[in-house]
């Protein structure tokens, strides 16, 4: 596609590489079929082609972000089922990315947006302060209905409470740095994103995934240092934090794989892999040193079930006897390409596995998506437990913390994919699962 | 940048009350008027031409459809309509003084029967949602255009679309029962229904490829089709154009008409390989992908006799996919070609001539003669059983010199498509890319033939005015 | 009434511009094979196609054939049929039904858009007439389409005047898709079967991924005048498939056992197959009625009931092709069967084929059109024939 920059726009390097993108479009309209919000809203503006073409504008123009475009690309998921439909290999990411960092420089928000979105950018990354709030949330709760009005706030309220969890769980053993040794010889050696909000919603998953990593032989490490992986910031154009919190992260792994080494830095939470698998390009412009060691991490980077294809799984119960529908979470079959891992587990591990129609759209989680655009979030919620719904499971399991908390609270319980594969090799069976059979 | 028609100062003029009239039939976010909003709406498939329009529609209903078409009768407004906007000739490029028409927001599925073997959908369903919702039963709704996971049925209706499977299943046009369309009025027709064959003049026919010229399709009635038990592909590749084309006539001549059968040459293979990865033959000219269908037994009967065929044409290599996901690779770098080439070009421009297949091995030969001389590369995509040509011009938008260069090249190209004996277009449409060159397929007295019929529908020439009819003084300007 | 049978195109050019000239309105025809069909035409002259005969371009690798409007379709099928080809939409032979000895044109198939049994599958001859050449009322050429298999240049006028009868142009060339005839033909006979048990079977057959090319049933007494099909003794439904023989045998096994529900079905081989195909084809099984025969087209599942109505009606004899999509109809020749007739084909369609002209002359031998597109109507006829000397009132009285 044709673009339209001076000379001296392409001089900047951010302008240069939005260029790029630019330039690999081909305007073709493939991405808008597979786009979530195109598919409920039906507008040119809320498809991939749609954004790129007012980001294109915007762009060209060096205009501030006008409130109609600040519109439409808040209204993307950032779920990325564009990049895996498009034929030409457009870098969407990367351009929505830099659109959202460009936004937050040049447009000023409502107040209400402005609070909201510090808020959670201070909160969500922090698990004492987002501890706290849930606490505060589980209190607020019962007042969710009370919240009068349909103005944006109110919604916006109401969906944050209704995603609070009625309680919260004991902290778990990710929470605090540490080496959990391999159980036998030791056949590797990795490090744990522990991350931020999931440690708090559900330590059972970082539980499940050292459990059956040390159970394997393999020496799990909780890194000093290491914490928020800046992908919640990130994808709200907050870009000094995020890039703070991965430096971070890419500091505290390194001293690790210069000290002890690492094959791996294992991520169970797919929203967060998606990012750090992104840290080279995040960095490309640091000093030599940090980018190196950025472009170390992203290699490293893998997901818990790519990690576990790896090395072999193998389950030591009986088949359990229960179908579980795969969700598949955008972060894992868009972002990282991940489609076969996690599947191919669950069923080695003994569970009959289902794949819902319409795989491929978002559940509405995205981040804190859920929170600041309730209304799609929650069409598209329904529509994805209507299909799960459809293949009859007993369960649903999925790869991302995040997807979970959206699923929740409907019929069918929701765990981690790894928190079956644990139970299935001798851990633990997952909180209100029970095996139909075997176990 | 194409001629239009002058705008209509009047409705220039008039832009405000338009807008609040249009806001009062399709209520809440229906209605696009601000300019930053319209402009990814100024161009489609196509996106070398560009026009930002008057404004923007987005009906739910044919009813709405229907009073928005009163409307702009009344207030001598054009309209453009549009589906998914992912034409390749233009076919959806705004005017400044029209009203985009989109039917996107039209996309339910109405009724499916599979007794009497059809479907109801709405325009703005998928050509593949079609097929998604009967595939649980067995059923699929036959033609499949390359970007059919994109584009929408009353786009496919407009423009009579194709696909690899045409050989054998038929086009748009062949897959129709019944329409129900908008005229210029806003006058709701029922065309056709669940029978075959009405009595009386072919509307259904008429109506099928005519480019949003006569009315606006809201709804369409298709026949779908049992899914066969099974289907296999092939790669057969060869050391020239010419030989790969004998091949082609041999297997026709046999009396094997392959449910498929594509053609490519070298730069188009090597562009869809790294793409699909789908084991294409890098080391070959040219390459078909040939597709039987039926039981394991009945692939295997003519996948025999079509590889005896193949052998006598000296192939570099002749590969039967085994499995479905082999298949599925062989069919995704094919159908992702135009996209696949925007990797190695930053833009193209997809031509798409018919020509009698038994010309393909001169045709190539002028086209790459032609490429030395233009100094850009093309790489040719063939429906090799039905003589439909898709060279892509590869070229760079951001170079005005090399743009126009394209254009030329294409234009060349399309003459010599009529010149063997074929046509203009085979698939894509007129559109706007076309039209200036529709006086090398007809004569003058031809093409006011074709817009007098127009002129039946649309008296006052507001319906998309400025497609595949060259612009005349006095038809379209006057109106 | 005087006959102009020009030789070439000119000579159409120059017959419609003196018609033109002398306000006299022509019968445009081939070989008149089908003047019984739709409406009496009042003319002052007949311009015939039939000397525009020959076929000029038959390319067997291309799948296409292009001929003069009054080429023979028995010329045309010796020629296909000699390097193994076949017209595809086997379109059917009326003469015994009107009871003519003239062989029907190219032409006349296509202003008349006739199609037999294997249009349920493979589509009717308006999707296989790639390009023609006509003059319209103004005396002007125009083509649409051409000699290769996919166009979309232009707006379709191909398929605007097959099946326009002559009324808004005189063809003088068409350019007709071809397709490698079959190796081999077989048909499964499922008998007994009542009209909507067998639209059922039809249904199922039709429905399954055997790509069946014929789907007939024949009530007792028609089928008693078919001589393949006499021997049952009772109702038939008929299910055919054309294909290489290796697959012929499988798929035949395969329905018979799809089938299996709706009784033993017997088979017929190739011989018997093609010869009761041509009777359904060419409605054979209706020559011997006396009345008035129509053409019905309806949603497939609506064919049992539309039978039953007309039975109900007036007695109708009746068969139905195309899975129950298409009912041949049989009954006296008044205005009130045909109205019967227009009730029962309800949103569908039908075509007066055969009555006395005075019957043929007071009623609506298509279906009336609406306000709306009957406006249309007259506008396209008028964008080609401006003074309406093209086969006045062929269609619709007045038009």
């Amino acid at each position: 596609m044709q673009t339209n920059f001076t000379e001296e726009q392409l001089r900047d390097p951010e302008t240069s590489v939005a260029n790029l993108i630019l330039r690999t479009c081909v305007h073709c309209g493939f991405c808008t079929a597979t786009c979530p919000t195109f598919v409920l809203l039906g507008d040119e503006l809320d498809s991939p082609r749609g954004r790129i073409y007012l980001i294109k504008d915007m762009l060209e123009n060096q205009r501030p972000a006008s409130e109609e475009v600040v519109r439409h690309v808040d209204r993307c998921l950032s779920c990325l089922s564009c990049m895996s439909t498009c034929p030409s290999g457009v870098h969407y990411m990367h351009l929505v990315d830099h659109a959202r960092t460009y936004i937050e420089a040049t447009y000023r928000r409502p107040w209400h947006d402005r609070a909201m979105r510090r808020m959670l950018g201070a909160v969500l990354p922090r698990p004492a302060l987002l501890r706290l709030a849930l606490r505060g949330a589980k209190i607020a709760r019962p007042l969710a209905r009370a919240i009068p009005g349909n103005s944006v706030p109110a919604q916006r309220l109401r969906a944050m409470l209704k995603l609070a969890p009625a309680s919260l769980p004991a902290k778990g053993a990710a929470e605090r740095p540490g080496v959990h040794r391999a159980v036998g010889t030791r056949r590797g050696r990795v490090a744990l994103l522990a991350g931020c909000a999931q440690n708090v919603l559900d330590p059972a998953i970082n539980d499940a995934t050292i459990r059956l990593l040390t159970r394997m032989g393999v020496e799990v490490v909780v890194a000093e240092g290491a914490g928020c992986c800046g992908a919640l910031t990130h994808h709200m154009g907050q870009h000094d934090p995020a890039m703070h919190a991965a430096a971070a992260n890419i500091a505290a792994w390194s001293r690790e794989i210069a000290g002890e080494g690492l094959d791996a830095i294992v991520i169970n939470t797919s929203g967060c892999g998606t990012t750090v698998k992104d840290y080279g390009f995040m960095f490309r412009t640091a000093p030599d040193a940090q980018r190196v060691q950025a472009e170390a991490v992203s290699a490293l980077a893998a997901d818990i079930s790519e990690y576990l294809t790896r090395i072999g799984y193998a389950p030591s119960r009986p088949a359990p006897g229960l179908t579980v529908a795969y969700h598949a979470a955008c972060s894992l079959q868009h972002g990282q390409k991940i489609l076969n891992e996690p599947k191919t587990l669950l069923r080695k591990a003994g569970f009959t596995v289902k794949e819902p129609a319409e795989g491929h759209l978002c559940c509405g989680s995205a981040g804190t998506y859920n929170v600041m655009q309730p209304e799609i979030a929650g069409r598209l919620r329904e529509r994805k437990l209507g299909n799960i719904k459809a293949t009859k499971p007993d369960l649903i399991a999925a790869g991302n913390i995040g997807c979970m908390t959206q699923l929740a609270g409907d019929a069918l319980p929701v765990v981690h994919t790894v928190q079956l594969l644990d139970w299935m090799a001798g851990g633990p069976a997952p909180q209100g699962i029970a095996a139909k059979s075997g176990g | 940048m194409i001629a239009q028609p002058e705008p209509k100062q009047d409705v220039l003029a008039k832009r405000d009350s338009i807008v609040a009239g249009l806001r009062a039939l399709v209520p809440g976010s229906g209605v696009i008027a601000e300019a930053i909003r319209l402009k990814p709406y100024e161009t489609d498939g196509l996106s070398a031409y560009r026009q930002i329009p008057l404004a923007v529609v987005l009906p739910e209903t044919t009813e709405q459809v229907a009073a928005v078409m009163a409307f702009c009768h009344r207030e001598g407004v054009r309209v453009v309509p549009r589906g998914a906007g992912t034409s390749l000739s233009g076919g959806a490029l705004p005017m400044a003084d029209a009203v985009v028409l989109g039917l996107m927001r039209m996309n339910r599925i109405l009724d499916i029967d599979y007794g009497d073997r059809c479907a109801v959908v709405q325009a703005g369903v998928t050509n593949i949602g079609i097929t998604q919702a009967v595939q649980a039963e067995g059923f699929f709704y036959a033609p499949d255009p390359s970007s059919q996971l994109a584009c929408m049925i009353g786009g496919n209706v407009n423009m009579n679309s194709g696909g690899a499977h045409c050989l054998r299943y038929g086009v748009t046009a062949n897959n129709l029962l019944g329409l129900r369309v908008v005229t210029v009025a806003g006058e709701v027709l029922d065309i056709g229904g669940a029978h075959l064959d009405a009595a009386g003049y072919d509307w259904l026919g008429l109506l099928t490829g005519s480019e949003g010229q006569l009315a606006v399709v809201t709804e369409v009635t298709v026949r779908i089709l049992r899914s066969p038990e099974g289907a296999r592909a092939m790669l057969a590749a060869f050391k020239s154009n010419e030989i790969a084309g004998a091949c082609v006539d041999a297997i026709i001549g046999s009396g094997i008409i392959p449910v498929a059968l594509e053609f490519m040459d070298r730069p188009a293979i090597h562009a869809c390989e790294a793409f699909a990865h789908a084991g294409y033959p890098l080391d070959a000219e040219a390459m078909l992908i040939i597709e039987v269908e039926g039981s394991i037994t009945e692939q295997d009967y003519y996948l025999d006799r079509i590889r005896e065929i193949c052998n006598r044409f000296d192939p570099v290599s002749l590969k039967v996919s085994q499995s479905a996901e082999e298949s599925l690779a062989i069919w995704k770098g094919r159908k992702g070609a135009f996209g696949a080439v925007g990797r190695i070009s930053p833009d193209y421009l997809c031509m798409d001539g018919t020509i009698p297949t038994s010309r393909l091995a001169d045709v190539l030969g002028r086209i790459g003669e032609m490429s030395a001389a233009y100094g850009l590369q093309v790489a040719n995509i063939f429906h090799a059983g039905d003589g439909n040509l898709h060279p892509l011009i590869m070229f760079d938008a951001n170079d005005p010199a090399s743009f126009r260069k394209a254009e030329d090249f294409g234009a060349d190209i399309l003459k010599l498509c009529v010149e063997v004996g074929g046509c203009l277009t085979g698939e894509h449409g007129v559109g706007v890319e076309k039209r200036d060159l529709m006086g090398v397929q007809f004569s003058e007295i031809e093409l006011d033939q074709q817009r007098r019929v127009k002129s039946a529908f649309d008296p006052g020439w507001l319906l998309n005015p400025s497609k595949v009819f060259p612009l005349k003084p006095g038809v379209a300007a006057a109106a | 009434m005087s006959i102009i049978a020009p030789t070439d195109i000119d000579g159409v050019v120059a017959a419609i511009e003196a018609a033109r000239d002398a306000r006299t309105p022509l019968a445009v025809r081939g070989n008149g094979s089908k003047d019984g069909l739709l409406r009496p035409v009042q003319a002052g002259q007949t311009l015939s196609t039939a000397g525009l005969a020959g076929i000029s371009l038959y390319s067997p690798q291309e799948l296409i054939l292009t001929a003069g409007a009054g080429t023979t379709m028995a010329e045309i099928a010796a020629a296909v049929a000699a390097k193994g080809q076949h017209v595809i939409a086997e379109p059917p032979d009326f003469s015994a039904l009107y009871g003519t000895a003239v062989p029907q044109t190219l032409g006349g198939v296509v202003a008349a858009n006739l199609s037999g049994p294997r249009r349920v599958m493979w589509g009717a001859t308006r999707d296989h007439v790639m390009g023609v050449v006509a003059v319209n009322g103004r005396g002007e050429r125009i083509h649409s389409g051409g000699r290769v298999l996919k166009n979309v240049t232009g707006l379709d006028l191909c398929k605007l005047l097959t099946g326009s009868f002559g009324t808004l142009a005189v063809i003088t060339d068409i350019s007709l898709k071809v397709l490698p005839a079959p190796e081999r033909r077989g048909t499964l006979v499922l008998k007994g079967l009542s009209p909507e048990r067998a639209v059922a079977a039809l249904s199922r057959a039709l429905g399954s991924p055997y790509a069946v090319s014929g789907a007939a049933y024949l009530p007792a007494a028609m089928a008693a005048r078919v001589p393949v099909l006499a021997w049952f003794g009772d109702s038939v439904t008929l299910v055919r498939i054309e294909d290489f023989a290796p697959a012929v045998a499988y798929r035949m096994e395969r329905l018979k056992a799809d089938l299996a529900e709706f009784g033993a079905a017997e088979l017929l081989d190739d011989g018997a197959s093609v010869a009761a195909w041509a009777s359904v084809r060419d409605v054979a099984p209706m020559v011997a009625e006396q009345g008035a025969i129509w053409r019905v087209s309806v949603r497939p599942s609506a064919g049992p009931a539309v039978a039953a109505a007309l039975e109900r009606a007036f007695g109708a004899a009746w068969f139905m092709d195309w899975g129950g999509g298409l009912l041949w109809v049989a009954g006296p020749a008044t205005e009130e069967a045909h109205d019967a007739v227009i009730r029962a084909a309800g949103v569908g369609t039908f075509m007066l084929v055969r009555a006395p002209e005075a019957l043929r002359a007071a009623v609506a031998v298509v279906p009336a059109e609406n306000a709306v597109l009957s406006r249309i109507s007259r506008n396209v006829k008028s964008a080609f024939d401006p003074d309406g000397i093209l086969n006045p009132g062929r269609l619709v009285a007045g038009g």
